[in-house]
């Protein structure tokens, strides 16, 4: 599955971006000062925000409400989101997978016509369906994945002209 | 070997109160050997003091108009659970004369003074006047209300007002916790103060008269615990420094007063006596005085209950305030304990300090902050005591005062009771409700407060909680990445957690936060405002 290069950390309750950590050993190793240990719990509630961990997390007697996610995966949504509202161009537009997972449906064949918000295919995680959706109209030049597929985020799945 | 042991001052007493202050006292019962009755609304039905009580009455739903405030119910469940004493604990409705009347009227005691001496000293004015026909001096002001109905009554304001000089605080008679206080800085000022000072006055305590008291700055907030029994005989049993304070309620209390000369403790207790003798009190009560950057001390008031910080004065000088409350109401002497505490009261061996966590965000002003606790580890170890009502999972109801824990350290000096507190502090650990920990983290390393120099500005003066929340982020997202991160490498789809900080049964419970309906938790603030009746217990 996805190995992780960095983990992006949000506040909750602000939207606010806190930063983002290698999940490597060194981090899991660096032992905090006896006072400043901290209480780490699932959120009471699970993130709105697929792909994302909520977390409540208490240090020197703070309590956070943080959500935890794959960077790259959140830059992939975040372009995403700012493609969407783009101007439609004429070059192929590549749709990739924004969360590790498995392609459990493919909506769409080589030469369909697509429109807008079109649903193209569907990858589960997390025991969570994600469906992709079209995000420009067009015609389907090329469908990169199949059913039963596991899929790293980043990985092109459909390619539309 | 004769083992003798001491009669049960009464068999049965109920506790009229909730929270940290029922348990302490249930606790007490139990060590006497007296049955504990509690009482509790719905919002406490499965509360601490309600299942280490021996048996538990309901009073009503949770606003406390309807349940701790309500005097028919309280005799009524003494009444009918055979109880013989009724001990108030503080707040609620421990200071009404009302009250204490009508559980005298009821046949049953009330573990506290006479409720005609409740009724002198809740007026503060009264209470400035028997410590000045005593010649104690009180913080300077005026003597009498001050009316503005009428234009000639507004120019005598104004000329009082001069007289004493600015700035000056409009305070209620009737008032407690900073409600009807106002500053005022000049005379432009006085007229309007005065009317919204006494108009908040006449909304929570049902009494609208105001006087006026010089600002002391900067200012100790230094008190007297007295006990006292029915032959008339007062004793001092020791100081308490409780400085810092914010909106006018106290944060950490500490027993002795650092920074005082035996020889000024010793005429510092003499003060409270003499003003406790004038007012013929009886049981257990606290002077308050504020101390001047001269040294001078100025009364203030007289609490005639049971104070939330009276811990401290128990670990600082070994004895226990609430048995002695039970067998002074019961109307023996002054036990032998209490008059070697009292004897020793100006020069005392070991120091104990009190912090008060409370359901509220530092960061935020000390806004309130109830919920659900989700995780509730309490310090222990040597010189360590807790005083709470909260177990892991309790929800901190909007309907009550704030206040969570108690936890007081104790050491054989000032010096060694801070790194205790230090250490306490650092084992503490609470999630689900953001509290007054990392305020108190804060003092405990504090340098000036280690050397002594508090004042009741201190908190205004050294503590900037958005600044000291933005340090810990760094750690917290640190936290976050590393409880997210797969050890093997491999599955992605759960979160991990630090096994040990996993509650599997918390995780399914839901945590109030911010405005919303869910378990009535809407809005403490507004409750609190809408609540007006209870004096919070400071």
């Amino acid at each position: 599955m996805a190995s992780m290069t960095r983990l992006r950390v949000t506040d909750r309750l602000s939207g606010e971006r806190l930063g983002d950590r290698a999940p490597a050993a060194e981090t899991a190793t660096a032992a905090p000062q006896p006072n400043e240990r901290s209480v780490v719990l699932p959120a009471v509630t699970p993130s709105r925000v697929r792909g994302r961990t909520a977390l409540e997390v208490v240090v020197a007697g703070w309590q956070f409400e943080l959500e935890v996610e794959d960077a790259d995966l959140a830059d992939l949504r975040d372009r995403a989101t700012k493609d969407r509202g783009a101007v439609i161009h004429d070059g192929p537009t590549e749709v990739r997978a924004i969360i590790p997972g498995r392609v459990i449906s493919v909506d769409v064949t080589v030469g369909d016509v697509v429109t807008v918000g079109q649903r193209l295919l569907a990858v589960e995680a997390m025991k969570m369906e994600n469906e992709l959706r079209a995000p420009r109209e067009g015609t389907i030049e090329r469908v990169a994945t199949a059913i039963g597929q596991t899929v790293e985020p980043g990985a092109i799945l459909v390619v539309i002209r | 070997m004769t083992v003798t042991r001491q009669v049960p001052p009464f068999g049965t007493v109920l506790i009229a109160n909730r929270g940290e202050i029922a348990v302490r006292i249930i606790r007490a019962c139990h060590e006497l050997g007296m049955s504990a009755v509690a009482v509790y609304s719905d919002a406490d039905a499965g509360a601490q003091h309600v299942r280490l009580a021996d048996a538990a009455v309901r009073l009503g739903p949770p606003p406390p108009t309807e349940s701790y405030l309500r005097i028919d119910a309280v005799i009524a469940a003494a009444i009918a659970s055979g109880a013989d004493a009724i001990h108030p604990g503080y707040g609620f409705l421990s200071e009404r004369a009302a009250f204490a009347r009508a559980v005298e009227d009821a046949g049953l005691v009330f573990v506290g003074p006479p409720s005609a001496v409740i009724d002198a000293l809740g007026d503060k004015l009264n209470a400035r006047r028997a410590a000045a026909s005593v010649g104690v001096e009180a913080v300077p002001g005026t003597l009498v209300g001050v009316p503005t109905e009428r234009p000639d009554q507004v120019a005598e304001a104004v000329a009082m007002a001069d007289r004493i000089g600015f700035p000056l605080l409009v305070k209620a008679a009737a008032g407690g916790g900073g409600r009807g206080m106002r500053r005022v800085t000049n005379s432009a000022e006085l007229v309007g103060a005065l009317a919204a000072g006494s108009a908040e006055a006449a909304s929570a305590f049902g009494d609208g008269v105001v006087y006026l008291e010089r600002e002391l700055r900067p200012a100790r907030h230094i008190e007297v615990q007295m006990l006292g029994d029915d032959t008339g005989r007062i004793v001092a049993i020791g100081e308490r420094d409780c400085s810092l304070q914010r909106r006018h309620q106290k944060l950490l209390e500490e027993a002795p007063a650092p920074g005082l000369t035996v020889a000024e403790r010793r005429h510092l207790h003499e003060l409270a006596v003499r003003v406790g003798t004038a007012a013929g009190l009886r049981n257990a009560a606290t002077a308050e005085f504020l101390r001047a950057p001269d040294g001078a001390f100025y009364f203030l008031e007289v609490n005639t209950r049971l104070q939330v910080e009276h811990g401290v004065t128990e670990l600082a000088m070994g004895l226990d305030i609430v048995h002695e409350q039970f067998t002074l109401a019961a109307g023996r002497p002054l036990s032998d304990v209490a008059l070697a505490a009292a004897e020793r009261a100006a020069d005392p061996d070991g120091h104990a300090i009190e912090v008060r966590l409370a359901a509220e965000d530092p960061s935020r002003d000390f806004a309130p902050s109830p919920g659900r606790v989700r995780r509730w580890v309490m310090p222990a170890g040597p010189g360590v005591r807790v005083d709470t009502g909260i177990v892991d999972g309790d929800r901190v109801p909007p309907d009550y005062d704030n206040l969570v824990a108690k936890i007081l350290v104790h050491g054989q000096d000032r010096a060694m009771a801070i790194d205790r507190l230090r250490r306490a502090l650092d084992e503490t650990e609470i999630a689900g409700i953001q509290t007054t920990l990392p305020f108190h983290r804060f003092v405990a390393r504090h340098d000036g407060f280690r050397a002594g120099d508090v004042s009741i500005d201190w908190v205004a003066e050294h503590w900037d909680g958005p600044a000291e929340r933005a340090r810990s982020v760094e750690l917290a997202v640190n936290a976050a990445a590393r409880a997210v991160t797969a050890p093997d490498g491999g599955d992605q789809s759960q979160p991990r957690v630090r096994a040990e900080a996993i509650d599997p049964a918390a995780t399914t419970r839901a945590v109030v936060a911010g405005p919303g309906p869910a378990d009535g938790a809407s809005d403490w603030a507004a409750a609190a405002r809408a609540g007006a009746i209870d004096r919070w217990p400071r």
